[in-house]
């Protein structure tokens, strides 16, 4: 027997001395100090909460330490006892740890960190999400610190991946190699990302604030359109055009988001040059922070404060912030070097040549790889299953680039990791061991691709099984591409389905072809998950429209809906149509008609299948309702009311397809008051029909009371309908498009009220 | 202070270890199977820690299937190196279960009952229909906390320590004590296995 030599007086701190960057070492013991202090009862719980927002240590499902097991909700007995690492949440209950990914770039060392990571700490697995971060999950507090130490040393942070600040900036993960960009952003991600971390005018904010990178107008890259402030690559004749030279530069866009009511950004400048847009990037921080909302924070982002001022006036703001601020070298000190990020092929440029070919690769070849600018380089997608890949997969993945481009990946913002700089020839080579290591699906980026936030699996505001319902989906798609189902047609080849847990919309439904967000409807005196259909998004041209709901389908029959609205799009477009176009000319009372069966509710005698979600077999309920064994289907009044005002709304729908902004408007402030008077009329039948009345019933039965208030967003959904109510005509497109989102968001609100007064009254009978 | 107290001290601190056993016969038994028995299990309190939740990877290839999640440890129906078997991975030990361990001894000892227990239940689980079994004698012991180094030394310290456990839980290879050898490279986390 060898003599043993293990000293297990060793913590990271000590092993990893002088490997991790003095500031982030500081960053990180001031962290644990504050973990010990709090453990002490020595920091406030709300302080405490954003002090580890901002490390990127987030909360997870369950952990206000009650949780439903299908029957009733129970405690779960942490050892902890009253110990809080923030209001209502428990010290020992597990957590996220989201882990910025600055543009999706990786190496091998940084793979293999996260690989050892996911398995000493997490479940095993590496999560890819649609901001290119990565995430672990069911991670405990006291563990972090030593998690941000050995991160840190292979040259990752989690500062200020969570809380209010500057979030993970992503890019387009082409940028570099491209065939349309004008030149590669990934040094400009790279410097803005380093400026702004930690910066003094970025640290006062209400809410996130999200940075985007594109490439080019035309294609879905950096999605500028939906970030707090994006930046497309552009370049012009240097001269205003007398000289033969160009200067490179952004065209950058302000107000961008996709929340529960989403803003299409504005354009705050045709062109900047890139030596002007650190400072730029520094003075919109200075406006949000001095004049950003931070009280309600329902509208505490940028895009709100651009709708309150317009972008003419944001505009003259910033213009006054950049005139007075103090010169800073680092504005321009990066351009010195913009080779920072450069990620050079390590194999010689080879073209495929004819030969045998492992079983699948040509299906993959024609799905996954794509030419790079770079003539004999591809760039290949790993297509990763709601983007997940194990710890052995990860490490796996870290060997193989080593071999074929030195050991770099991008991760996607459609949950995807790509290799870039891949000689052709390799192809053949690197499809084998892709798919010896299970990495080698084809169809990224295609209808079976379908991307999700975590939802009801851990978040804690996801009301449906975003993932279980992708889950479904993605076998269920690739099933009918294998018997040549409905799906397997070409025309619906290249769709986006996304799907969010909730409205908040992390899984970008907005934006997809076909898009679906949590929601849960009452029947038979039960809850049945659902999920709002969401079409007409637009994902190309960085994210160039938002879609709208159509009708909420239960979530156990989302699959046949997929399936009925791609087959109809499959058998009556017109030659050469979008899937965008085609549903805007067949219309969304086509579309509502064609599903209208999917939405008529079984009882639970009948059907209990779609009274729980999927992948999680407990009872979709919350709260102890009893009911009898004779019941039928009773509606209330209100549950008539509430519909009648889904009806309006989707009337203001068809309204805005065809152009009528002002009548959907209408339409979208009538929807409000009828489901906030079908509301009222719970506690006074008399109410009557006048706006005047209906909002200040609202107001005093429901808003004062806080009866309304959404567990999470507060007032939030009750203010739409004050903000209506004062101001209620309009003829702008937009704004009728956003008055429709905050009516369906609002009639969400009064189910969900409804729920909540139901399960009192059953409580105070029981 | 000697040096085989040294390491029998020094080993006793480690807490995070891994013990996979692996499936004699889960042919017939796909991994979702296993999302409604790890729910009842936490509704009826079938195990005597805090289990918190259910977590589905069966759509990962060759990932760990599908979790139980608990505060002191996961269990999992676990599809890594695409041999099935029941994982149990213990974090912390805070629950009464598991006070007063104090040894390598003692905690292998109690890595070996908790895992043993779980093959018992989804062997007896009426959902699954007598479909899986467990290899008692097919074991995989992994030290899953990497500030322990994955050395010889170590590797046969454990090994000493494993064979002991699985005598005194039955696991034997007749009269003798079973085979314990050494998987994987060095850079893997240590992992030791049977059989």
């Amino acid at each position: 027997m060898s003599q043993l030599t293990v000293d297990s007086t060793a913590t990271w701190k000590q092993r990893l001395e002088g490997r991790v960057p003095p500031h982030l070492d500081e960053e990180i013991d001031i962290f644990e100090t504050q973990i010990a202090q709090k453990r002490q009862g020595k920091i406030d719980d709300k302080v405490f909460a954003e002090t580890r927002l901002r490390r990127g240590v987030y909360g997870q499902r369950y952990d206000n330490g009650q949780r439903h097991d299908g029957t009733a909700s129970r405690a779960l007995e942490y050892p902890c006892g009253d110990l809080t690492k923030g209001p209502n949440t428990v010290w020992d209950a597990p957590g996220m740890l989201r882990i910025k990914i600055p543009f999706g770039a990786m190496n091998g060392e940084q793979m293999e960190v996260l690989a050892d990571l996911a398995e000493e700490y997490s479940d095993g697995i590496a999560h890819v999400t649609t901001r290119q971060d990565i995430q672990l999950h069911f991670i405990h507090i006291d563990d972090t610190p030593d998690i941000m130490r050995r991160l840190a040393a292979a040259g990752i942070t989690t500062q200020e991946a969570c809380g209010n600040s500057v979030r993970n900036v992503t890019a387009c993960p082409m940028a570099g190699v491209c065939r349309d960009e004008p030149f590669d952003v990934s040094p400009y991600a790279h410097a803005l990302t380093h400026f702004l971390l930690g910066h003094k005018d970025a640290q006062d904010f209400g809410r996130k604030f999200k940075i985007a990178f594109s490439g080019c107008a035309q294609h879905a890259c950096g999605l500028a359109n939906m970030h707090d402030l994006g930046a497309v690559a552009q370049v012009r004749p240097t001269g205003n055009g007398t000289s033969s030279g160009t200067e490179r530069g952004f065209k950058v866009y302000v107000g961008g988001g996709l929340g529960a009511v989403p803003h299409q950004a504005k354009v705050l400048r045709e062109f900047v040059r890139e030596d002007e847009l650190l400072p730029l990037a520094q003075a919109v921080c200075r406006v949000f922070g001095r004049l950003g909302e931070k009280r309600n924070r329902a509208r505490a982002r940028v895009k709100f404060l651009v709708a309150k001022l317009g972008i003419e006036e944001f505009t003259r703001l910033v213009d006054e912030e950049l005139a007075i601020l103090p010169p800073d070298d680092r504005w321009s000190a990066y351009l010195g070097d913009l080779s920072v990020t450069d990620e050079a092929p390590t194999r010689p440029a080879a073209t495929l040549e004819a030969g045998e070919r492992p079983d699948g690769f040509a299906e993959w070849l024609g799905s996954n790889v794509q030419r790079q600018r770079q003539p004999g380089y591809v760039a290949v997608a790993i297509n990763l299953p709601l983007g997940d890949l194990t710890s052995t997969q990860l490490r796996a993945l870290a060997d193989t680039t080593r071999r074929y481009n030195g050991g770099h990946v991008r991760n996607t913002v459609e949950q995807n990791i790509l290799l870039r700089n891949i000689s052709e020839a390799d192809l053949p080579a690197l499809y084998a061991e892709l798919w010896e290591q299970g990495l080698g699906e084809p169809g990224a980026s295609s209808l079976v691709d379908v991307t999700a936030c975590p939802g009801t699996d851990t978040c804690k505001l996801g009301i449906s099984a975003s993932r279980g319902l992708a889950g479904e989906l993605r076998k269920r798609i690739a099933t009918s591409i294998k018997t040549t189902g409905v799906l397997a047609d070409e025309a619906v080849k290249d769709l986006r389905i996304k799907v969010s847990g909730c409205f908040n919309s992390c899984g970008q439904h907005h934006v997809a072809d076909i898009g679906f967000y949590g929601v849960s409807r009452k029947s038979d005196g039960r809850t049945i998950p659902h999920f709002q259909v969401i079409l007409g998004g637009q994902w190309t041209e960085n994210a160039g429209s938002y879609g709208l709901a159509v009708v909420a389908v239960p979530a156990k029959r989302i699959p046949e809906a997929v399936e009925r609205i791609a087959g109809l799009f499959v058998t009556e477009r017109e030659k050469g149509e979008s899937f965008q176009n085609f549903i805007a000319r067949v219309g969304k009372a086509r579309i509502r008609q064609l599903l209208d069966d999917l939405t008529k509710l079984p009882t639970y005698l009948e059907d209990r299948t779609l009274y729980s979600d999927w992948g999680d077999p407990r009872e979709y309920t919350i709260g102890d309702l009893g009911v009898g064994e004779c019941a039928g289907e009773v509606v209330t009044a209100v549950e008539f009311g509430l519909s009648a005002a889904e009806r309006e709304v989707f009337q203001g729908l068809l309204e805005l397809d065809r152009g009528a902004a002002e009548t959907a408007a209408e339409k979208a402030y009538a929807a409000m008051l009828q489901a906030a008077r079908a509301l009222i009329t719970t506690e006074n039948i008399d109410i009557g029909t006048a706006p005047e009345e209906i909002v200040g019933e609202f107001r005093t039965r429901f808003y004062d009371t806080e009866l309304f208030f959404d567990p999470y967003a507060g007032a939030k959904f009750a203010n739409y309908l004050f903000r209506i109510h004062g101001d209620a005509e309009t003829d702008s497109g937009e704004e009728a498009h956003r008055r429709i989102e905050e009516a369906q968001l609002f009639i969400e609100a009064a189910h969900a009220c409804n729920q909540r007064i139901s399960e009192l009254q059953a409580a105070r009978v029981a | 202070m000697d040096m085989e107290s040294a390491q029998v001290s020094d080993l006793d601190t480690l807490v995070k270890f891994d013990l996979k056993v692996l499936a004699a016969d889960a042919a017939e038994v796909v991994a979702e199977e296993f999302i409604p028995v790890f729910h009842r299990w936490i509704t009826e309190r079938v195990l005597p820690e805090l289990l918190i939740d259910v977590a589905d990877y069966s759509h990962v290839h060759e990932g760990p299937g599908v979790l139980l999640v608990g505060h002191d440890a996961i269990y999992a129906y676990d599809l890594s190196r695409g041999e099935p078997g029941l994982l149990y991975s213990r974090r912390h030990e805070s629950g009464a279960a598991l006070e007063g361990i104090g040894s390598l001894d003692d905690r292998l000892r109690s890595l070996l009952e908790c895992a043993f227990r779980a093959c018992d239940l989804i062997e007896a689980e009426p959902n699954l229909s007598g479909r899986v079994a467990f290899d008692r004698h097919r074991l995989e012991l992994r030290v899953n906390d990497r500030l322990f180094p994955s050395d010889e030394a170590t590797a046969v310290t454990l090994a000493g320590a494993f064979q002991r456990a699985l005598a005194e839980a039955g696991v034997r290879d007749g009269d003798a004590p079973v085979e314990v050898k050494r998987i994987g490279e060095p850079r893997e986390r240590l992992t030791l296995r049977t059989g």
